[in-house]
């Protein structure tokens, strides 16, 4: 990650270019002091106010506001400096509609939804900070709550069946086998049957044409019935009887979006996964399993120092 | 732990970041089971892999997968499955459950496994708790409790074709359909089974034990709201069970006799269970049943006409052993006189040996009806209340009405009314240590009243591995045969008639004490449940020490049936059960029981073998072949040896969405006994059959 370099012997020429790095920064930083930091959504939740609130409080010497989008002018209309964060789907419709403008961060954006809006394409003006969980983490979560488990069964849809070769990716190092199954018409069982019959544990993709309200019981009480674990999708689903998920919540968002603001938006990432995270299980849910009660703050530091080795 | 889910969940409440979309929450520590290794007992599962690799075509054939299970026969359609022992002829002392609705007959203390309205393609698993339990389960559940659950008709959907053809004459078949909608699912099926049973009797000749049965069965599960859904079944099975002629004349020079006395036996039952979660810490359903039994059993006997004599009758209800001794020797007497007795037996006794000269030794045949219908309905409703993290308490209801009909066992209709309360309560004491105790309190209308306590220490080593011992009380209520009978036969249409009737009562006529008491059950248990994850293999061994007193163990049969509290027996050994997933591909599963039985009753020892047990080896081939290979056996079931190897291969061939798998199942006996009784014999220790299964 580029605010972290790796630790080796800097050379002159690096220690130089260091140098230059940190006066840029600095210069780059002495606007930012008093940034204009916007922020948008569709509307002004009690959620949003508090989100704001918070970061207003974490950058006093920044202007930090919030103006739903529908009074916003069109992106391009606003200042280049302007430090633009998105929180819904709707304020990057809105900006979407414009090439021009400032550079913007994209909040509560799913690698589902931005598919879904984007195809496979990256615009440059936009950092899209995912609000799913990163497969490769929430495998080597599986791994370490479940050592023994080898093949990881994934459900996918036409929306999701894209992130079924990063799963596969991840898995190949972990020696974990990834067994899939297309589940289009969650009215009909069956790929679900026959998924959690050649599976030891399944993990949840965040695609909520298959993981929502309406399948939920379907699902937890299958796998269940087959004493089979679900990890993830999210948190909301640890808590319906999912064994357990990353997640990241606010406190970790508002240290991310610190980190970043800090930084030219020039050198903002295209998209992130936020390095600052946390584990959530459901203990009933891992004792009916004979699965060992879990510390999750520790599972998490496990999970983090795993991800800083090379 | 415990504190992070409460400091996480306001956190969840109102952050930006996390998804607040309103889930239910769906395992909820009401609807979360105890991990194997806190289970306050023993319990062995038969899964859905165990159950198609063994390739069986009953329930009584599965369980002997389950250590000190004692699976016999009494005729091809008539399995006898006992757990640990006790008479090989009558199997009443376990309780025998489908999706909660228990098949134990009320009225004839029988389980016809044969005739369970179930097909083994519908059910998802079998679970034996093995030892007594009836805080959950109810009286009756005094040795095991088999507990089969039906596959969810959510997990049912789409089109299930079977077909089994073999030799034995074994013709199986299969079809289910299953859909969902966006607040339910559905399961019809219908199924059929037939074979031909033993091949030949103890004398060599054809054994009349064959059945030919058909079932239909639809399950629905309906959402109603968030937080309360319904679940209804029907099933219904009718089919035809052989029973050989088995009708011995009292009296001497009788040859004519009828051929069969066939059982056609229909069963009916439907439940409805309305299942409702409270909040994520409590919930609680109620479920009312309904069941009926209709064995019509009628067939052709001939005896003599002194049969029906009034006198006869009379003598009988003096003293059935002299009228018995009389009878059995009408000859002799006619030339000494009636033997030896009271004054009121010999003037009877010459009075009916005057008849017998007079031409009351004419053979008469008539239609013997045994048939007896039985019904049941059942209302209970249990509560489940997650008190805190670490207590539980499961509490709950049960009313029950039972009626039997039979002209023959009843001399009408019967019935007789239940009521239960039970409550059991699960105390996580600390991390390792976990108490568990209930009891139950029952009323019944013809046995009175009985309180049972049930106590269970578990120490958990870790998650995975648990220590327990298990104290428990239970009873078995005598079924209203036992303890109500009123046994004679009224034959009709007598030819020629007897006495000028063409319907006349049979002198043989017992009647049931009414005054039995339950039976009582003390169990003593120690065990380890374990799981070795980084192995796959999961193990448990336990001790048991169990006494029966106040058994009614005397025979049921209509001449001189006087049954009593008076036995007693005593179980005691060890059982132990290996599950091993050696690698993804196989599975080794190993069961062994060492029972040692001593009875009052030399007859409740009988269905007791010392040394029991199975292996099995699950394997997954690839390219779509599997193959498993089981080896049961017992040293002794009712005196004979009983080992058995089966082996399953299979092939599943993908065609488009569907699905066709092509099985062969080869049964070898290994030794050269009877199955169980001396006439269950078959004439080629091999049988060989194939079944086709089209799922799309």
């Amino acid at each position: 990650m580029p605010h972290r370099p790796p630790p080796k012997t800097p050379t002159l020429g690096c220690l130089l270019a260091g140098l230059c790095l940190v006066f840029t920064g600095l210069l780059c930083n002495l606007p930012a002091r008093a940034a204009d930091i916007l922020l948008t959504g569709a509307e002004d939740s009690p959620g949003m106010q508090s989100f704001v609130q918070a970061l207003s409080e974490l950058r006093p010497t920044d202007s930090v506001r919030f103006q739903p989008v529908a009074s916003l002018p069109a992106p391009g209309q606003l200042p280049v400096d302007t430090r633009l964060i998105l929180l819904d789907l709707p304020s990057l419709d809105w900006r979407l509609q414009d090439a021009q403008g400032p550079a913007t961060l994209v909040l509560r954006i799913s690698r589902l939804q931005a598919r879904q809006r984007l195809g496979n394409e990256m615009p440059t003006h936009l950092s899209l900070l995912w609000s799913d969980p990163p497969l490769d983490r929430q495998l080597r979560l599986t791994r370490l709550l479940l050592p023994e488990a080898r093949r990881v069964g994934v459900l996918f849809d036409s929306h999701s069946e894209f992130l079924l070769k990063e799963v596969r990716q991840a898995a190949l190092p972990l020696g974990l086998e990834v067994v899939t199954e297309r589940w289009d018409n969650t009215n009909d069982s069956r790929p679900l049957q026959a998924l959690l019959k050649n599976s030891d544990v399944l993990l949840g993709l965040d695609d909520p044409d298959l993981y929502n309200p309406k399948t939920v019981k379907n699902l937890l009480l299958s796998s269940y019935a087959r004493q089979l674990a679900l990890i993830g999708p999210n948190a909301a689903f640890v808590r319906a009887g999912s064994l357990a998920s990353t997640y990241s919540d606010q406190n970790d968002w508002l240290k991310i979006l610190d980190e970043l603001l800090d930084r030219p938006s020039s050198t903002w990432p295209r998209a992130l996964y936020p390095q600052h995270f946390k584990v959530l299980s459901n203990p009933q849910v891992a004792r009916s399993l004979s699965i060992e009660p879990m510390n999750e703050a520790s599972v998490a530091t496990q999970l983090a120092e795993g991800e800083r080795r090379p | 732990m415990v504190l992070a889910l409460i400091f996480s969940s306001p956190l969840l409440a109102d952050d930006l970041f996390l998804d607040n979309d309103p889930l239910p929450q769906v395992l909820t520590a009401t609807r979360l089971k105890q991990s194997p290794a806190a289970v306050p007992g023993s319990m062995t599962v038969i899964d859905s892999e165990l159950i198609s690799a063994s390739g069986a075509r009953d329930i009584s054939e599965l369980l002997r997968l389950v250590p000190g299970m004692m699976v016999g026969n009494i005729s091809g359609n008539q399995a006898a499955v006992n757990y640990h022992g006790t008479k090989a002829s009558e199997a009443r002392r376990m309780q025998v459950l489908i999706d909660g609705r228990s098949v134990y007959r009320a009225g004839l203390a029988t389980v016809d496994w044969s005739d369970i309205p179930v097909a083994m393609e519908d059910i998802e698993r079998i679970e034996v708790f093995r030892g007594p339990n009836t805080v959950s389960y109810g009286a009756n559940a005094l040795m095991a409790v088999v507990n089969i659950i039906t596959r969810k008709p959510a997990d049912s959907h789409g089109t299930r074709l079977k077909v089994t053809r073999g030799q034995r004459g074994i013709n199986d078949f299969y079809a289910s359909q299953g859909m969902g909608w966006d607040s339910g699912d559905l399961r019809l099926s219908l199924s059929g089974q037939q074979d031909d049973g033993f091949d030949s009797d103890r004398t060599g000749a054809d054994y009349r034990d064959s059945r030919r049965l058909n079932r239909f069965s639809l399950a629905v599960s309906q959402m109603l709201n968030e937080n309360q859904s319904i679940d209804w079944q029907l099933n219904a099975k009718d089919g035809t069970n052989q029973r050989p002629y088995t009708y011995r004349p009292v009296f001497s020079g009788i040859t004519a006799a009828g051929n069969n006395s066939d059982v056609i036996a229909k069963d009916y039952a439907g439940s409805l269970r309305w299942n409702l979660d409270i909040n994520p810490d409590h919930s609680l359903y109620i479920q009312g049943s309904a069941q009926h039994w209709d064995r019509q059993q009628t067939w052709r006997a001939c005896d003599a006409e002194i049969s029906f004599s009034p006198e006869l009758t009379q003598l009988w209800q003096l003293n059935p052993n002299y009228t018995e001794r009389l009878a059995r020797n009408m000859d002799r007497y006619t030339v000494s006189g009636a033997p030896a007795g009271t004054a009121a037996e010999r003037a009877l006794g010459n009075q009916v040996l005057r008849q017998w000269q007079d031409g009351a030794r004419q053979t008469l045949c008539g239609d013997i009806d045994q048939s007896a219908r039985e019904s049941r309905y059942d209302l209970e409703l249990q509560d489940t209340l997650s008190l805190s993290d670490s207590l539980r308490l499961v509490s709950g209801m049960n009313y029950r009405y039972d009626r039997a009909n039979s002209e023959t066992y009843f001399n009408g209709t019967l019935d007789d009314t239940t009521w239960r309360a039970f409550g059991q309560l699960e105390w996580r004491a600390t991390e390792h240590w976990l108490l568990q105790g209930g009891a139950m309190y029952e009323d019944t209308q013809l046995t009175g009243n009985s309180l049972t306590p049930r106590v269970a220490v578990n120490y958990l080593i870790n998650p995975r591995h648990g220590l327990r011992a298990v104290y428990s009380e239970a009873i078995r209520s005598p079924d209203m045969f036992e303890n109500n009978v009123n046994w004679s036969y009224q034959v009709t249409n007598l030819k020629p008639s007897a006495y000028g009737q063409s319907s006349a009562r049979y002198f043989v006529k017992t009647r049931g004490p009414g005054d039995l008491e339950q039976e009582r059950m003390r169990s003593r248990e120690l065990g380890y449940n374990g799981y070795f994850a980084e192995w796959g293999l999961a193990v448990d061994v336990k001790l048991f020490y169990d006494e029966i007193t106040g058994m009614i163990s005397e025979p049921l049969r209509n001449n001189q049936y006087i049954a009593s509290n008076s036995n007693s027996s005593r179980f005691s050994g060890t059982e132990t059960q290996l599950d091993w997933r050696v690698s993804s591909a196989d599975r080794l599963r190993l069961t062994y029981a060492y029972v040692d039985a001593e009875a009052s009753n030399p007859l409740d020892a009988q269905q007791t073998a010392r040394n029991s047990g199975s292996a099995g080896w699950l394997r997954s081939w690839g390219q779509g072949w599997n193959s498993a290979l089981f080896y049961y056996g017992a040293d002794a079931l009712n005196g004979y040896r009983f080992e058995r190897v089966d082996t399953r291969i299979a092939k599943r061939i993908g065609l488009g969405k569907a699905n066709l798998e092509l099985a062969g199942i080869l049964q070898q006996r290994l030794d050269n006994q009877p199955t169980t009784f001396v006439d269950n014999n078959y004439d080629d220790r091999r049988v060989l059959y194939f079944s086709a299964e089209l799922e799309f």
